[in-house]
């Protein structure tokens, strides 16, 4: 409700300006929770991807004009997300849309994006189906669960000597794929899988979870939770004597996450694409710029809303037009130089070239222990 | 069998809170007839706002809990005086619209005021697990549950003992009467009013010590509370708790020898067998439809 009211000041504002520069802005729309319990983590992408335009406008924008962001608030649900997408293509006439967040809500949003031969780039949804159907417009610049658990899973089951693994997940598209993938990875590299068992968006108390958990006694436990349940999840795993070593997935390897859980957040490992404490020249500037803007450093989702846009409006740019099939076109030829890696894309719209981290948490700290390249699937 | 014993603990310890969230609108639902929509919202403001006196103004959690008690107390008074009050006759459609119109701005104006960012309290003891045998529960739970009983008894000594409980109950049974009979009718809705809101607001703030409180959690609170009146009977005090209660077993049981994955569709079962049988509640005397 309050992105709508930012929507029509942004308007206002570039009508005004509008009177004096004549060149029609280019309007990106973003479909993100801002409500509900990965309201978090929307609001990151959502700071990321305003960023990112801002940087852009005061380079001169794009075909000559300001790039101007339209953003609705999806709620993470499949039915929200499709209504938003349809005001953003009917009634505010975007150029490009990207979101939808949730895997669940992206995947709804697809064939919306199709039948209007509109460029969707989701920069978080991971779920590995969202590129297998073929879609003409669709691409994603985030990791899939697949990428991640291949790159990490030989790691993690030789450095934290795991034997058996407990596997929680979020109940929804994005928590069981993590689940799927790792488990089948893990089990591959003869890890025994123990239990597994998923909770909803919100759960606020995990302890009839914890209590089989304690039971089961897993080596580790692996965990697909977003900020907000994910913090409440490891703290009262803490709280309950739980003694496993805890890896997962889901935007950990951030200060607010440390924040949130405290002491035990303690040793505990996240397989991220991005966190504010890798190498590089690209993402100095890019934690720097974040952190003035935002009193915050950035963390895996404010990076993926970054990259995003960016993506989106150098394709804008290259292509010379907003046209889809020219914009299309210029997608594919994508180079982007991120704070984490080069982003590049197949031919069926994924990402790879990009890097991905296993951040450990120790003291507050965010340690790398692991770093590698995603490769092209 | 030692993971029964942990299950009911943990039932025993959610559904106490659960009682306690659907207190305040069991008192708002049965006896002032308004469906209050913005229940959940009442609770997140009292964790938001406890989150702000205890991390901001450094107050311990006892105190905090005593202004959040106090805020919230004259907010539920003026938002009944100022609208609820307009809305008093005009059935039960106007007031659900209304709670409705007042949650989404709760909601927005805490998002610009505090962000999407899960908030913690502080709470006044650590999460210390205690093992009682092979179950093990964390003092700050049980320090909770405490908590929870204290306000319990405390709202139903005011409904039952006090000057001001006599004239809400008369009020409720007969306006007309109770006015004739010199009670200032409009006060006491507006004092229930403020009661419901005191108890929602605490019981946001006693559980976001042991969670966390986010602006947009609210929609799931009022739901579960919403099951809890349901089950237990609008109005009735023993009904809200047992509900509670019976809520949080059944889940806990549920969750545990089941899966834990589709928890939620045991409460809304539960509330569809009620209405079909048992309108009134599972511990109400009346069986009768009116």
């Amino acid at each position: 409700m309050l992105q709508r009211w930012n929507g029509v000041a942004m308007c206002l504002l570039t009508a005004m300006c509008g009177l004096a520069v004549a060149q029609e802005p280019v309007k990106i729309g973003v479909i993100e929770p801002l409500t509900g319990s990965v309201a978090y983590d929307g609001q990151s992408y959502v700071n990321g991807a305003k960023l990112a335009v801002a940087q852009r406008n005061a380079a001169g924008g794009v075909l000559g004009g300001d790039v101007q962001l339209v953003i609705e608030d999806g709620q993470c649900s499949p039915a929200n997300s499709v209504n938003a997408a349809e005001k953003l293509i009917v009634r505010d006439r975007v150029a490009v849309l990207t979101g939808a967040f949730c895997s669940s809500a992206t995947a709804a949003v697809q064939p919306v994006a199709d039948r209007n031969r509109k460029i969707l780039l989701s920069g978080v949804s991971s779920d590995v189906r969202l590129t297998e159907k073929g879609l003409k417009y669709f691409f994603r610049s985030a990791e899939t669960d697949k990428l991640m658990s291949k790159a990490f899973s030989k790691i993690l089951a030789k450095d934290l000597g795991l034997e058996t693994v407990a596997y929680v997940g979020v109940n929804d598209d994005w928590g069981r794929g993590g689940v799927k993938n790792f488990s089948a990875d893990l089990s591959e590299a003869g890890v025994k899988e123990v239990m597994v068992e998923y909770f909803d968006h919100g759960e606020t108390d995990f302890s009839t979870l914890l209590a089989k958990l304690r039971a089961a006694k897993p080596d580790g436990i692996f965990i697909a939770a977003e900020t907000q349940d994910g913090s409440v999840l490891v703290r009262q795993l803490k709280e309950f004597g739980v003694q496993s070593k805890v890896f997962g997935v889901g935007s950990w390897a951030t200060a607010d996450f440390i924040k949130l859980t405290g002491e035990a957040s303690n040793g505990i490992y996240a397989a991220v694409p991005y966190v504010a404490t890798i190498g590089g020249e690209r993402n100095a500037q890019f934690v720097k710029a974040y952190s003035a803007a935002y009193k915050n450093s950035p963390g895996k989702y404010s990076a993926a809303g970054f990259n995003a846009l960016n993506i989106l409006m150098d394709a804008i740019a290259r292509a010379g037009s907003t046209d889809s099939d020219a914009v299309r076109k210029a997608m594919l030829e994508t180079d982007y130089k991120a704070p984490n890696g080069e982003y590049r894309f197949t031919d069926k719209g994924e990402a790879y070239g990009f890097d991905a981290v296993l951040v450990q948490i120790s003291d507050g700290k965010l340690n790398i222990a692991a770093q590698t390249t995603i490769d092209k699937p | 069998m030692d993971l029964f014993l942990q299950f009911l603990i943990n039932g025993l310890v959610i559904g106490a809170f659960y009682a306690l969230s659907a207190l305040g609108l069991t008192l708002i639902l049965g006896f002032m007839k308004v469906v209050n929509f913005a229940h959940g919202e009442l609770y997140m403001l009292g964790g938001v706002i406890g989150w702000w006196v205890t991390s901001r103004l450094g107050l311990d959690f006892f105190s905090g809990l005593l202004v959040v008690a106090v805020a919230m107390g004259a907010f539920g008074w003026l938002v009944d005086r100022f609208l609820i009050e307009r809305i008093r006759h005009e059935g039960e459609e106007a007031g659900i619209l209304l709670t409705i119109g007042l949650s989404v701005f709760i909601i927005n104006t805490a998002l610009i005021l505090v962000g999407s960012t899960p908030l913690k309290v502080a709470g006044p003891v650590a999460a210390t697990p205690l093992f009682l045998g092979s179950a093990v529960v964390t003092e700050n739970r049980i320090l909770a549950v405490a908590v929870c009983a204290v306000l319990m008894a405390a709202t139903h000594l005011v409904i039952n003992r006090t000057r001001l409980g006599r004239a809400m109950r008369a009020t409720f049974q007969d306006p007309m009467a109770a006015q004739l009979a010199g009670i200032g009718v409009a006060n006491i809705y507006a004092c229930t009013f403020a009661i419901g809101t005191i108890i929602a607001a605490a019981a946001g703030m006693l559980l976001s010590s042991i969670y966390s409180v986010q602006v947009s959690m609210g929609g799931l609170v009022t739901l579960k509370a919403f099951i809890v009146v349901i089950l237990g009977g609008m109005g009735s005090f023993a009904g809200a708790i047992l509900g509670g209660l019976l809520l949080g077993v059944v889940e806990a049981l549920w969750g545990g020898y089941v899966s834990t994955g589709w928890v939620d569709v045991i409460g809304f079962s539960i509330v569809i067998l009620t209405l079909l049988f048992r309108p009134y509640g599972l511990f109400s005397k009346r069986a009768e439809r009116a």
